[in-house]
């Protein structure tokens, strides 16, 4: 997914577009950017800052700065949880850990090797069971008696799947089974962080209850999940901008922009 | 005169073989479906027909491969890692490492003069070290499992695949697609990944030659070729799916005396 935050200096969001990044919207960042400013009803010369983050921040012709998405993610995990010790972020292709305090990024854990404890895996169970990604969570708090998936590739998973449900094992416990499985995978990769609240649960697997329930019953504590979890990155990222102008300005200096271009990207960039 | 049964329950295909005297007969597959029950009986009903034999004419007989458990007619079950080492001796009796590619795993396995497994190590619960790997992109491609080792060969310049995970391959190969490369070089690119994983394990067990393939990676030129660029000669079984099944039959006759 691509996502634009817009800030005003107080911090209120004025706008923010979720768009999905696919083949073309890797290379037209910037019709997700002039979406965003339409809602915001600004122009583009008007905001002091922008910030690139993300796989494809380098993508992004129209950025004063590329900064990752470790700090700019902590970044906004601290803006809307100020005591998180720890952020989990599961997104499509990978799930990433960050301890942290006040903000700063202490560690970090991330696997990006495997779908297996991403929203991918998750994302190719719902296709194969033919349900809706956004169904899954809800569906999964009926169980009563959940799965075992003893699979840890997304692949043999999935065929266990098909084989529970030819075994006749109601839809909503295979589910929780699935929940539980990569709720588990995550828990174990987060372990060497060592766990402590507050926990900030973010990225779009942050939307379904099922892995959240599953997830603290594996940490035995709530976590903490933001009203828009796939968010969190671009907010970061925009106060980041923010504080880059702020200190700028009170230093006397010229705020350091970029060469901006907001147009599509191109490989000769 | 006795008769045994092997039948080698695979993720894809299932096998089915009869010996007589220690000697291959028939053999017999199916696509193993989801009923490995069925299957094992409609294996069994094939082979019967194809030898002109009742059933009561087949003295013993050893499963192996998935969910033998589960198979009616099972005298006993051994492991395939055994049967494969069996089945190996008595195709290539000189043989002293086997490279087994299966659609779930993949094995290599130490054998001695006589059969017997002194070493072996399986892939890890992982779709990228098996068939499958080759299965999703020859779909993600639509090109015939049957052709795509032939079409690999005439690659030119093979992708490299940077993940390890048969899911996300399959997104990098939409992806190569996307930018205009040809079939035959991802192909060979997931030749190479496959023939990878597997040079890992042998480097975990340590190379043993004559060394043989077997199972459904045996069909497939490309990837042969891909273990061969390793520095390995690999001899080819004209049969290389029925070789677990074979082993199979074979313990099954020895069981008898």
């Amino acid at each position: 997914m691509t996502k634009v935050v817009i800030l005003n200096s107080n911090d209120d969001i004025c706008a923010d577009v979720i768009k999905h990044t696919g083949a073309e919207h890797r290379r037209l960042a910037n019709t997700v950017m002039e979406e965003a400013l339409e809602q915001a009803g600004v122009s583009f010369d008007e905001i002091s800052y922008v910030i690139a983050t993300g796989y494809g921040r380098i993508t992004v012709p129209f950025a004063d700065r590329q900064i990752t998405e470790l700090t700019c993610h902590a970044r906004g995990v601290y803006h809307y949880v100020p005591s998180a010790k720890l952020a989990i972020d599961i997104g499509g292709q990978d799930a990433k850990g960050l301890k942290m305090n006040c903000g700063k990024l202490l560690d970090f854990v991330m696997s990006d090797k495997c779908a297996a404890g991403t929203g991918r895996f998750l994302e190719l169970i719902a296709a194969s069971l033919d349900l809706k990604l956004d169904d899954m969570g809800k569906l999964s708090l009926k169980s009563t008696s959940k799965a075992s998936i003893s699979s840890t590739c997304t692949v043999f998973a999935r065929q266990e799947v098909v084989t529970r449900i030819s075994e006749g094992v109601p839809l909503e416990d295979i589910l929780a089974g699935i929940h539980d499985a990569i709720a588990s995978r995550i828990t174990r990769m987060v372990e060497k962080l060592k766990i402590e609240p507050d926990v900030v649960f973010t990225g779009g697997v942050a939307k379904n209850i099922g892995v959240i329930k599953s997830l603290e019953t594996k940490l035995g504590f709530k976590v903490m999940v933001p009203e828009e979890p796939l968010l969190s990155g671009a907010i970061g990222a925009a106060l980041l901008g923010k504080e880059i102008t702020l200190k700028a300005l009170a230093q006397g200096k010229p705020v350091q922009r970029g060469r901006r271009s907001l147009s599509e990207s191109t490989f000769f960039q | 005169m006795a008769w045994f049964m092997g039948i080698d329950i695979g993720s894809v295909m299932s096998k089915g073989v009869v010996t007589r005297d220690g000697k291959l007969v028939a053999h017999h597959m199916l696509a193993s479906g989801v009923n490995y029950r069925n299957v094992s009986l409609r294996l069994r009903e094939e082979l019967l027909a194809d030898t002109g034999l009742g059933a009561e004419d087949i003295t013993r007989t050893v499963t192996t491969g998935h969910a033998a458990g589960l198979i009616p007619l099972s005298n006993k079950h051994v492991a395939d890692t055994q049967c494969c080492a069996r089945g190996s001796n008595y195709i290539f009796p000189s043989v002293r490492m086997v490279i087994d590619v299966q659609g779930q795993s993949s094995q290599v396995i130490h054998l001695d003069e006589r059969g017997q497994i002194t070493g072996f190590a399986v892939s890890e619960a992982c779709a990228s070290g098996s068939g499958y790997f080759i299965e999703a992109i020859a779909n993600v491609l639509q090109v015939p499992l049957e052709d795509i080792g032939s079409l690999s060969l005439y690659a030119k310049n093979p992708v490299t695949f940077t993940t390890g995970c048969a899911v996300f391959g399959e997104s990098e190969a939409i992806s190569r697609v996307a930018e205009g490369v040809t079939k035959e070089d991802i192909i060979a690119g997931v030749h190479k990944a496959l023939a990878g994983k597997i040079s890992v394990l042998i480097d975990r067990v340590g190379l043993e030659e004559p060394c043989a393939i077997s199972g459904g990676g045996g069909l497939n030129i490309g990837l042969i070729r891909s273990i061969e660029e390793l520095g390995i000669q690999l001899l080819i079984p004209s049969q290389p799916q029925i070789v677990n099944a074979l082993g199979a039959a074979l313990f099954a006759g020895e069981q008898d005396s």
